[in-house]
């Protein structure tokens, strides 16, 4: 799709790498334990407080993170701006790797993982199910991103690869050029079901979540809050492959220009949209009464206004320091209206109380290493960006 | 510059058309969908009155042998003094007497499932593990669950628990004794029950000894019988003494209808049987063809079709 895309190549193994894959092992030594065990030997998870950091973190902020590829995709293929482009490849590998990792997390949470298989026998399937919905489109769209990846892996082959699976490559790709519009475009229609079902899941628990988050619009705000994440990760993505290869990868300040400013509106519009109905529902007096929900409260408002300012301010796009602090913000701000509705907003009941256990963390910690190694060896292998040849 | 203002326009309407007309629909949907949740004609459940209840907790112990369920392992202190007994419902224990103070007055009351009936566990459940099965008693099927928890967080009394020290953890709730495992029928909390204060039954005739009951002394009770109409009914119900209210003895304020259908209305009225869905992919197919074939046309003229480079 990208003519120029080639893989950035260098040294596989350099120190940071090898952190990262500690960071990761240290995960996985405590998920062999919890498998074991049982959930409650690593979390700090109670009956009151059954779902804990894993799944706003690790499911939720993961895929909003990964929805760039969704926001990118959405601009280059529906809208028909094709200039995006060069942005793709880059957005739809964070994406296969971010959604990965929030299946896989899932997995681990899971009590009795291996009754999942029968998320494939639909008789039992229930229709009602919101979590069931979610899941379905999460699985399938871990699949689709990966089969966006190929183009990537197919142009390898038939580039260097053995004569074998050169002939492969020949023979799939005319096939995969015909197939792919139809894929994106279930890639445009899974996010938009289950992004915004990640906030449904909570209309789930009328008596249990904060007026201040609580509303039958929760899952158009996730769906809203999925887009400004996911532009600010490409955003984020390309502005870091521009600093880390200034001599090789040219950051495309003018695209990032015009995402950020889609990206910014759409964050104010998520800033009075929240608000209105807050206030058209009389429950905005919840935002001024003395409770530890509200600093989260205004720091998600906080934290989506300064992102979506900074966006429309013309010095920020033009200087990359400020847009890259403008797309770190958009992530933090939709990180924490996640948050915030599956954990801040949570009463679990009287006496009821949570704070992840340092196992929970750890895990954490350890999945967010295995996509950046991840990201890393890919890059280097495969052409996902658009860079110069390697000086030799 | 205005080019971008439009595609915000047209992102917003392409991405949140779904969503926005959930909401819509919501309003829409919740005149339409106000039927109250209809009473299996089986239906069992019990009725328990904190008006005759001492607090002896005869049922929690007789709770625990008929189900086969261990004793409660951990001493707490509650008010300087060990305890060893449980303090709330857990994984090994599904009914419990707690006891309410406000101001001068207090009252007992008996937690365990309240065999709703329309129950936002069995809504929740992706694979119909929870179900309504026999006499509309809530059951759980270990081959369907996948320890997901979404029952736990959809559950407005926090009735499934979960064990949470197991690798192969189980949900564990009061099933009205239907698995009981001692080779008895009938509910073992109401059979040894001292003062009737927790009584078995089928619904119909669990309501009518309710009614009568307040008739015959009707300054000794809180007019309301909890569950009648409360979450749209359970099968399992509570009455309270005079000048106690519900939400005092620790029971959510439920409307009259279950508390998951506000999230039924948004989620089937945006689906409508997934025909929605299904339009929206023709919809993207359609646009991402069409922008595709456009662009191929558009990069040709600059050494040939783009894809095909390497």
């Amino acid at each position: 799709m990208n003519a120029h895309a080639r893989p950035v190549g260098g040294k596989i193994v350099t120190p940071f790498f090898l952190v990262l894959l500690a960071l990761a092992g240290i995960a996985g030594v405590l998920v062999a334990y919890r498998l074991v065990t049982g959930v409650g030997s690593i979390t700090a998870l109670t009956d009151q407080y059954s779902w804990g950091i894993w799944k706003p973190i690790n499911v939720v902020t993961f895929t909003g993170i990964g929805a760039g590829a969704y926001g990118v995709g959405l601009l280059t293929y529906i809208l028909n701006k094709g200039k995006y482009h060069p942005l793709v490849r880059p957005a739809v590998l964070v994406g296969a790797i971010g959604y990965s990792l929030g299946g896989a997390s899932v997995m681990i949470d899971l009590g009795r993982w291996w009754g999942s298989v029968f998320l494939l026998y639909p008789p039992w399937y229930n229709f009602n199910s919101i979590l069931l919905e979610v899941a379905l489109c999460v699985l399938t769209y871990v699949g689709v991103l990966w089969v966006e990846v190929t183009p990537a892996i197919l142009e390898r082959w038939s580039a260097d690869g053995s004569s074998r699976l050169k002939r492969l490559a020949v023979r799939l790709q005319p096939k995969l050029q015909t197939a792919l519009p139809f894929v994106i475009a279930l890639a445009m229609l899974l996010p938009t079901m289950h992004q915004s079902s990640l906030g449904s899941l909570y209309l789930m628990a009328p008596t249990k979540e904060s007026p201040l988050w609580f509303t039958g619009w929760l899952p158009f705000l996730f769906l809203l809050s999925c887009l400004t994440m996911g532009f600010g990760s490409v955003s984020a993505v390309d502005i870091l492959a521009g600093s880390l290869m200034p001599d090789r990868y040219k950051t495309h300040m003018t695209l990032l220009g015009s995402i950020a400013r889609v990206a910014g509106w759409v964050s104010l519009f998520y800033v009075v949209f929240r608000l209105a109905d807050l206030t058209i529902s009389g429950r905005i007096a919840h935002a001024f009464q003395r409770s530890f929900q509200v600093p989260f409260f205004w720091a998600e408002i906080a934290l989506f206004t300064t992102s979506g300012l900074l966006f429309l301010s013309r010095r920020a796009r033009s200087d990359r320091g400020r847009l890259f602090t403008a797309a770190i913000l958009a992530i933090l701000a939709g990180a924490t209206y996640r948050i915030n509705t599956y954990l801040v907003a949570f009463d679990g009941g009287a006496g009821a109380r949570y704070f992840p256990s340092v196992g929970e963390i750890l895990v954490t910690v350890g999945l967010a290493a295995l996509g950046v190694a991840a990201f890393l060896l890919i890059v280097k292998k495969l052409p996902i960006f658009a860079v110069g040849k390697a000086r030799t | 510059m205005t080019l971008s203002r439009r595609t915000l326009l047209k992102t917003i309407a392409a991405g949140g058309a779904a969503s926005a007309a959930a909401a819509i629909a919501l309003r829409a949907g919740a005149t339409s969908v106000e039927a109250p949740p209809p009473v299996p004609p089986d239906a069992r459940g019990l009725l328990f009155d904190s008006t005759l209840c001492i607090g002896c907790q005869t049922c929690t112990v007789a709770c625990q042998r008929a189900n086969k369920m261990p004793s409660e392992k951990s001493v707490k202190l509650i008010n300087g003094a060990p305890y060893l007994f449980p303090t709330d419902i857990n994984a090994d224990c599904r009914t419990v007497i707690k006891l309410y103070e406000k101001g001068d007055r207090w009252a007992f009351m008996k937690m365990q499932c309240m065999q709703c009936l329309e129950p936002s566990c069995t809504k929740a459940c992706m694979l119909g593990s929870m179900q309504k099965r026999q006499s509309g008693i809530v059951t759980w099927d270990p081959m369907r669950c996948t320890g997901c928890r979404y029952c736990q967080i959809a559950c407005p009394y926090d009735v499934p628990k979960f064990q949470w020290d197991s690798p192969v953890p189980m949900i564990v709730k009061c099933d009205l004794c239907l698995g009981r495992k001692d080779g008895k029928t009938g509910s073992a909390c109401a059979e040894v029950c001292p003062r009737l204060a927790v009584i078995s039954g089928p619904y119909e005739e669990l309501l009518a000894t309710a009614r009568g009951r307040m008739a015959a002394t009707p300054s000794k009770y809180n007019p309301k019988i909890f569950g009648e109409h409360d979450g749209g009914g359970n099968q399992s119900m509570l009455l309270a003494p005079a000048g106690v209210e519900f939400t005092d003895l620790g029971l959510p304020a439920l409307g009259d209808l279950p508390p998951s259908r506000l999230a039924m209305n948004i989620q089937h009225t945006t689906y409508k049987g997934f025909i929605a869905p299904a339009v929206l992919y023709a919809a993207a197919a359609f646009a991402v063809v069409r922008n595709m074939r456009a662009e191929k046309k558009a990069n040709a003229p600059q050494g040939g079709k783009e894809e095909d480079q390497p």
